[in-house]
C-alpha cells in the first residue's frame, strides 16, 4: 500500500533502526541454524547421512546402542529378507600411529548381504584394513600406514583408504572388517540393524528406530542440537516481540492519525494492511541482507568451523519470522481498531 | 432541494444511574450553497451534534436523512463509504497526516474517496485543489514546515477535493489569530459557494458570523433559534 510507503520513507530512520535489529537477529538465528546443522553432521553424519530407514535394537538394550546385542540369526534372517539392509556396530576409541600418537576414533564394523548394495553407503573392509574418514587424511594420516589398535588389543591396521564426512560422536570413523571388530570387542554380536525404506513390521526381540530417535541416542548430539534449537527458539521468539513492541510504540504514537484517517473514511483493514506492508518489508530486505550475509560467512569459514547452511532451513527460518512478525504486529495492531475517530478529532494538533 | 436534514436527534450519555440528556430533539435543515453557522456556550452540544450529523457517533434517537435515507439505520460500512465520498471534515486542528506532503494529503482522500480517475486527472485535481486555497507553491511540503493558517487551508482542501456535498467543520478557526481566521472563513464560504456545498460549522467566535448564510443557536441541547442572513457584503 502506498500509504505504507510514504510512510517508511518519511520516517527513514525508524525503520531502519527496526530494520537492523531485525537483521542483526535473524543474521544470528542463521549462524545458529548453520552451527547447529554443520555441528549435526560434525557429529554424526555416518547416521544422518544414511537413507531413510529404520534402526532395530535388541530390547534389552532399552536405547543405549552400546549395550546391544542382536541374536545372530535373527540377524541373519533380517539381512537375507530385507533388501539394502545391513548390520552395524559402532564404538568409540583410539587408534596409534608410528609415532604412538594417539587419534580418537569411532570404530565402524558393518555386514551386509549383498556387499555391493552397502557399499553405497558404507565401504567393504577386508581383515587387518582400515577406511578412515578423510579428516585423518588432513592430520597426516596416508594410504599405507599401520596404525594400531587401542589398549584393548594390539591389532595392527593398514590404512586401505578414505571416505568423506563419516563420523560418529564428533570422531572420525574407522571402519573395520567384522571379523577384526568381534576379536577387538571381544563380542561377536552386533549392535544395530538397518532396514532402508519405509518401516516394515519389527522383528520379535527388537526395538525400532528412527533416524532421528537414533541420532538422538548419542549424548552429545541431543544435548548440543537441544541447545542450539533453544537459542533459534529464542531469537525467533525475540524477533516476534520486537515486532510486536515496535509497531506497539508506532501505534500509540499514531492513535490520533488513525483517528482521523478513519474519520474521513479510510478502512480499518487498510490500515492494518499499512501496518503489515510496513512489517513484511522491514523483515523481508532484513532476511535478504541477513542470508547474504550468513551466505558469504559460509564461503569465508574457516574449514574447522563446523557450519553448513541450506537454502532450505534458510527459507524456513525466514517464514518463521515473517509469522511471528505478523502475529506481534497484530497483537499490537488490536490498538487500531479500538481507536474511535471521534476521540482523535477532539484531541490536539499531532 | 433539502438534501440534509436532522429531525428530532436526541442525544444522552450514561452518567452512573443516571442520563445526560445531551442533545433534546434537534431539527434541521442545511440547504445547498449555504453556510450554517452553528453557535452557542461551552458545552450546550455544538460538537455532538455536529459529530453525530456527520455519522461519528450514533444519536439515540431521531433521523438523519440524507437524500431522504436514514443515516440513524444504516451499517457502519455504509456510513463509512458517506464520509469518504460525500462528507468533508476540517477540524479545529488541521489533523493532516505528518509524513505526507501537501499534495499527497490530498492525492489520500482521492483514493478514500475511491476517485477513477487517471493519473493526470488526480495531479490536476490536486493541483486545482491547492490553487483554490492558495496553497500551490507549497505543494511539496511536510506539515511540519507549514504555519497553522497554510495547514489549515491543507486540511480544507483536503475536505473538497473529492467534492463533498457537505462539509463539516468544527471551530476550524479556534487555533489561528483574527487575520488568519478572516482568511479561512472567507475561503469556507467560497467554497461552498463555487461547490454548492452544504456547510455546517460550529464556531465560537462572533467576529466570523458575518460569514455565516445562517446562524443557529444552541443552548443546553436545544436550538434556541436561527439567524438568516442575506447578502452581507462580507468575503466571496
Ligand atoms: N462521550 C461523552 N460522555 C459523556 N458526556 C459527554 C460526552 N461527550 C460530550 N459530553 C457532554 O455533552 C455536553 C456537550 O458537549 P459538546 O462537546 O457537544 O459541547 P460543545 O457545545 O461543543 O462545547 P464547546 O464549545 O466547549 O466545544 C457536555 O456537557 C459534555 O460534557
Ligand atoms: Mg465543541
Amino acid at each position: 500500500m502506498k500509504l505504507a510507503w510514504q510512510e517508511m520513507k518519511r520516517n527513514r530512520a525508524r525503520f531502519a533502526i527496526l530494520g537492523s535489529i531485525v537483521f542483526l537477529i535473524s543474521l544470528l538465528a542463521f549462524i545458529v541454524a548453520g552451527l547447529a546443522n554443520g555441528l549435526s553432521r560434525d557429529n554424526a553424519a555416518l547416521i544422518a547421512d544414511m537413507p531413510e530407514g529404520q534402526f532395530y535394537m535388541s530390547g534389552e538394550a532399552d536405547g543405549t546402542y552400546s549395550f546391544s546385542a542382536i541374536d545372530p540369526s535373527l540377524q541373519s534372517e533380517v539381512l537375507q529378507s530385507r533388501d539394502g539392509s545391513m548390520a552395524l556396530s559402532i564404538r568409540l576409541g583410539f587408534l596409534n600411529d608410528a609415532d604412538g600418537k594417539q587419534l580418537g576414533v569411532a570404530y565402524v564394523a558393518s555386514v551386509s548381504e549383498e556387499e555391493n548394495a552397502k557399499a553405497k553407503m558404507l565401504p567393504t573392509v577386508h581383515p587387518g584394513e582400515v577406511w578412515l574418514d578423510g579428516t585423518l587424511a588432513e592430520k597426516g594420516v596416508a594410504i599405507g600406514d599401520m596404525l594400531t589398535g587401542d589398549a584393548s588389543s594390539d591389532k595392527a591396521f593398514r590404512v586401505a583408504g578414505f571416505v568423506d564426512g563419516q563420523k560418529f560422536s564428533h570422531a572420525p570413523a574407522a571402519f573395520v572388517n567384522p571379523d577384526d571388530y568381534a576379536e577387538m570387542t571381544g563380542r561377536a554380536e552386533m549392535q544395530l540393524l538397518f532396514v532402508p525404506g519405509s518401516p516394515g513390521e519389527t522383528p520379535a526381540g527388537l526395538e525400532a528406530f528412527t533416524k532421528g530417535e537414533l541420532l538422538g541416542s548419542i549424548p552429545s548430539y541431543k544435548a548440543e542440537q537441544l541447545t542450539l534449537n533453544m537459542i533459534i527458539v529464542f531469537l525467533i521468539a525475540i524477533g516476534g516481540l520486537l515486532f510486536g513492541i515496535f509497531f506497539y510504540m508506532m501505534n500509540v504514537q499514531k492513535m490520533g492519525l488513525y483517528g482521523i484517517l478513519k474519520a474521513i473514511g479510510v478502512r480499518t483493514g487498510a490500515l492494518f494492511r499499512m501496518m503489515w506492508t510496513q512489517m513484511a518489508v522491514v523483515a523481508g530486505i532484513a532476511m535478504l541482507g541477513a542470508a547474504a550475509l550468513s551466505a558469504l560467512f559460509a564461503a569465508v569459514a574457516p574449514g574447522e568451523m563446523p557450519f553448513r547452511l541450506s537454502g532450505s532451513s534458510m527459507a524456513w527460518l525466514a517464514v518463521l519470522f515473517l509469522v511471528v512478525g505478523f502475529a506481534g504486529s497484530s497483537v499490537s495492531g488490536i490498538q487500531i481498531k479500538k481507536v474511535s475517530p471521534l476521540a482523535a478529532i477532539q484531541q490536539g494538533e499531532m | 432541494m433539502a438534501t440534509f436534514e436532522l429531525r428530532q436527534v436526541a442525544k444522552s450519555f450514561p452518567d452512573g444511574e443516571a442520563e445526560i440528556r445531551v442533545l433534546k430533539g434537534i431539527d434541521l435543515t442545511l440547504a445547498e450553497g449555504q453556510l450554517t453557522a452553528l453557535v452557542g456556550s461551552s458545552g450546550s452540544g455544538k460538537s455532538t451534534l455536529l459529530t453525530i450529523a456527520a455519522g461519528l457517533q450514533e444519536a439515540s434517537g431521531g433521523e438523519i436523512l440524507l437524500d431522504g435515507e436514514d443515516m440513524t439505520k444504516m451499517p457502519p460500512e455504509k456510513l463509512r463509504s458517506i464520509r469518504a465520498t460525500r462528507f468533508g471534515f476540517v477540524f479545529q486542528s488541521s489533523h493532516l497526516v505528518p509524513f505526507l506532503t501537501a499534495e499527497d494529503q490530498l492525492a489520500l482522500m482521492l483514493d478514500v474517496s475511491g476517485s477513477r480517475l487517471d493519473a493526470a486527472g488526480r495531479a490536476k485535481q490536486v493541483a486545482e485543489a491547492l490553487g483554490l486555497v492558495g496553497m500551490e507553491h507549497r505543494r511539496k511540503a511536510y506539515p511540519a514546515s507549514l504555519s497553522g493558517g497554510e495547514k489549515q487551508r491543507i486540511a480544507i482542501a483536503r475536505a473538497i477535493i473529492h467534492r463533498p456535498r457537505i462539509l463539516f467543520a468544527d471551530e476550524p478557526t479556534a487555533s489561528l489569530d483574527s487575520e488568519r481566521s478572516h482568511e479561512i472563513l472567507g475561503l469556507l464560504r467560497k467554497l461552498t459557494q463555487a461547490f454548492g456545498m452544504s456547510t455546517l460549522m460550529v464556531t465560537h467566535d462572533g467576529e466570523m458570523l458575518p460569514y455565516a448564510d445562517r446562524v443557529v443557536e444552541m443552548r443546553d441541547g436545544r436550538i434556541e433559534g436561527h439567524t438568516w442572513r442575506t447578502a452581507n457584503g462580507i468575503g466571496t
